[in-house]
């Protein structure tokens, strides 16, 4: 039994070390590091992104065929990891992440050859319409209507949370095209042009001041009858593969791990106004650094989680029960890190900015230090965490019933 | 024994539910984009009910109510989540300046004074270092002013003679300079930097006790609140369908509730014991009133799924002014801390 990687594995390290120390420039860290919400900004991510795939390090869950660089699990989980350390910005994950790797799989030459050199190059920017207002935790309950008409289908309803969806031009999304059957079985997964009079996107201020989540309305929306994937009523069984794929590797320590580290030097930094003008830092704070500490042998157990998960992928198994406790920890400490920043900040910590973004020449001014400034709407952001992508309770269901056996 | 209200705090909490009937998001929003982030007209017609002159002495014109009057109306503010900042530039101002005659204006809403005692780099310490007092002139900085970009007059904290003292400055003077931004609960904060201003002083409040009531103030503010969102969430969970049925008849959801419910009564017990306990240790009751309002705010939000994130509902408004709270004059680990070693 060890830990270590291969040397084969350390050589490509060091290969993806050099190249972020060579492509990730001032800009791209600032705009990551200052970006407090779940998804980086596109003007940042889009010349990210445009260095990646010049690299062909970009589709990195995709096909060899398809345009993807034929890692192994294990060279994936180095270059998240590594990305994660050197403070790289996020990537548009629901072109490149989500309907990517479906297209990859289900879908035809046609639309592969249609849609997936368009997500690499970025000229396409997805969105994804999965939860509507009578269906977030119960997904199943989707009611968008899309009804065949000759050789295209008209959409009616509404999406809700749809991520940047004023960014995108297309959305793929879970409608219904068969109301008369059991409720799984009505849903197909299709894909949506954004850019017409029938799709109309209405923006949802977060309680952070960030605008990144939206509701998306549809009214008589057409899209060619071709940009269905798969079959009609295949839907849900796409979306179960969708979030299976998400859900096989995943590479949430490293960035715990690094926040920390950052919290870590913020609070040596950090005065601590201490009464009797001893002039120390945080850092000597007794809660402050107990929480530190806890938080910080979690996240490397919770690493430890990830490497296991890791080391049967690589060996070609399947990954075992441990997945499903990915996003529940990683969200939990996700949110208790957040919460740690700002109560280091002590009233800096209070300061929560209007205007977006906090990156650049446009970046409010801060009271402190730009971390403090960041500190609040990270943290009231990073409430989602434990809402989106299935919540909290749906994922300990679900592990109850399929790992406990309960 | 008898923990119900008297005749007139049913009044008081009567009056501040009337003040604050149809102050929805829109309307909280609207006041909080004006210059200073307070709405002048309201703020007035909040001290033309006696709730600024509630806080003030007999002597000075106030109606001198007890502590068990001023956290009713705290408590009642919280409740209706009020946007005017009744505790920062009401019941502050109504006591620090007790015995001079800025009051006057104070109690009738036309002036509007701020409490400046945050400095950078010294966290929640009270004692000034930063900002001095010369021979009547006023120097150095302080942040955090609440209500700050509103204010008219400041009352601010400062070292003179080695020792801590309390000055009244004109916020308008030309040697003031007051830089507003903006803060969790929506309301605008100040960077105010003072260049030799005239400052009158130092004034006879007793500091230490003034900043015990208003931690006692920001407790029951924080219960006000909890109690409104936990009463949200459970009417969310009665109605909002999901798999067929009310999101309350998952057990889950019902436990958690149960854990709310619990909280929310044992902060309420603890603003009662800070009220009628001698010499209860303020602060550490409003950590343990903070720390569980925290709680109950990140259920309600949680409970609330994705709308509980969107600032449309009055859900994270909430949260945002708990936390707020939770910071002033102290986070709850440090009081805690500092109960434990007093102990």
């Amino acid at each position: 039994m060890d830990m270590d990687f291969s040397p084969e594995d350390l050589a490509f390290q060091a290969e993806v070390r050099a190249f972020l120390d060579d492509k990730l420039n001032a800009r791209l860290r600032e705009g990551a590091a200052a970006t407090p919400s779940v998804f980086t900004e596109p003007d940042i991510t889009r010349e990210w992104q445009a260095i990646l795939a010049e690299k062909g390090w970009l589709a990195t869950s995709w096909p060899v065929e398809d345009g993807g660089p034929g890692w192994t699990p294990t060279q994936k989980y180095i270059f998240e990891k590594e990305c994660a350390i050197a403070g790289a910005p996020s990537l548009p994950i629901l072109g490149l992440r989500l309907v990517g790797p479906v297209i990859c799989h289900f879908g035809t030459p046609e639309q592969k050859a249609r849609f997936l050199p368009r997500i690499i190059s970025g000229e396409d920017y997805w969105c994804q319409g999965y939860s509507e207002p009578g269906a977030g935790s119960d997904l199943a309950a989707v009611k968008t209507r899309a009804e065949r008409v000759g050789d295209k289908y008209v959409v009616n309803g509404s999406k809700i949370w749809t991520t940047h969806a004023h960014h995108a031009n297309w959305i793929f999304a879970l409608v219904r095209t068969d109301p008369s059957v059991q409720k799984q079985r009505g849903i197909s997964f299709l894909l949506i042009p954004m850019e017409q009079p029938g799709v109309s996107v209405s923006p949802i201020i977060t309680m952070a001041n960030d605008h990144e989540v939206n509701a998306t309305f549809f009214d008589n929306a057409e899209t060619p009858a071709n940009n269905l994937i798969g079959e009609e009523g295949q839907g849900w069984t796409i979306a179960k593969f969708l979030l299976e794929n998400e859900r096989g590797g995943s590479c949430a320590a490293p960035a715990l791990l690094a926040k920390l580290d950052r919290i870590e030097r913020w609070a040596r930094e950090e005065a601590s106004g201490s009464a009797n003008g001893s002039g120390g830092t945080m850092i000597h704070d007794p809660n402050i650094s107990q929480r530190l500490a806890r938080l910080r042998l979690e996240a490397q157990a919770f690493e430890v989680t990830e490497l296991r998960i890791l080391a049967e992928l690589a060996k070609g198994r399947p990954a075992g029960p441990q997945t499903s406790l990915v996003k529940l920890a990683s969200s939990n400490l996700r949110q208790a890190i957040d919460e740690l920043a700002v109560d280091l900040f002590g009233y800096e910590g209070l300061q929560l900015p209007v205007t977006r973004p906090l990156y650049g020449n446009e970046a409010p001014e801060y009271v402190g230090s730009r971390a403090a400034q960041l500190a609040m709407p990270a943290y009231l952001n990073g409430r989602a965490y434990t809402i989106f992508g299935g919540s909290d309770e749906v994922q300990k269901t679900i592990i109850a019933k399929q790992v406990l056996g309960l | 024994m008898n923990f119900d209200l008297d005749e007139n705090q049913e009044l008081f909490k009567a009056a501040v539910e009337r003040f604050c009937q149809g102050q929805d998001v829109a309307a909280r929003r609207a006041a909080r984009a004006l210059p200073g982030g307070i709405d002048r007209a309201r703020w007035q017609e909040l001290a033309e009910l006696g709730l600024i002159g509630l806080a003030a002495g007999e002597a000075d014109g106030g109606m001198e109510g007890s502590h068990g009057d001023l956290a009713v109306v705290a408590q009642a503010l919280g409740h209706a989540q009020a946007v005017e900042p009744w505790l920062e530039c009401g019941f502050l101002p109504a006591r620090l300046l007790a015995g001079t005659a800025h009051l006057e204006g104070v109690i009738a809403g036309q002036t509007i004074a701020a409490f400046a005692f945050a400095e950078p780099g010294r966290r929640f310490v009270l004692d000034a270092q930063g900002v001095k007092v010369r021979g009547g002139k006023i120097s150095g900085t302080k942040q955090f002013v609440l209500g700050g970009g509103a204010a008219d007059l400041f009352v601010v904290t400062a070292e003179e003679d080695g020792k801590t003292g309390l000055y009244v400055v004109d916020a308008k003077a030309a040697d003031v300079e007051v830089r507003p931004y903006p803060v969790a609960d929506g309301g605008v904060a100040a960077i105010v930097t003072f260049h030799d201003a005239a400052a009158e002083g130092p004034l006879s409040a007793d500091l230490g006790a003034v900043i015990d009531e208003a931690r006692l103030m920001a407790a029951a503010e924080m219960t006000g609140i909890a109690q409104r969102l936990f009463a949200d969430t459970l009417e969310y969970l009665k109605t909002r369908e999901q798999f067929g049925q009310p999101l309350g008849r998952f057990q889950v959801l019902q436990h958690r509730m149960v854990d709310a419910y619990a909280r929310v009564e044992s902060v309420q017990s603890a603003i009662l014991r800070a009220l009628l306990q001698p010499a209860a240790p303020m602060a550490a009751i409003k950590a343990h009133v903070a720390e569980n309002a925290i709680w109950i705010g990140h259920q309600a939000v949680q409970l609330h799924g994705g709308m509980g994130m969107s600032d449309e509902l009055g859900i994270g408004h909430g949260l945002k002014r708990i936390v707020l709270l939770s910071k002033l004059f102290g986070d709850p680990a440090s009081d805690i801390l500092d109960y434990a070693r007093a102990a």
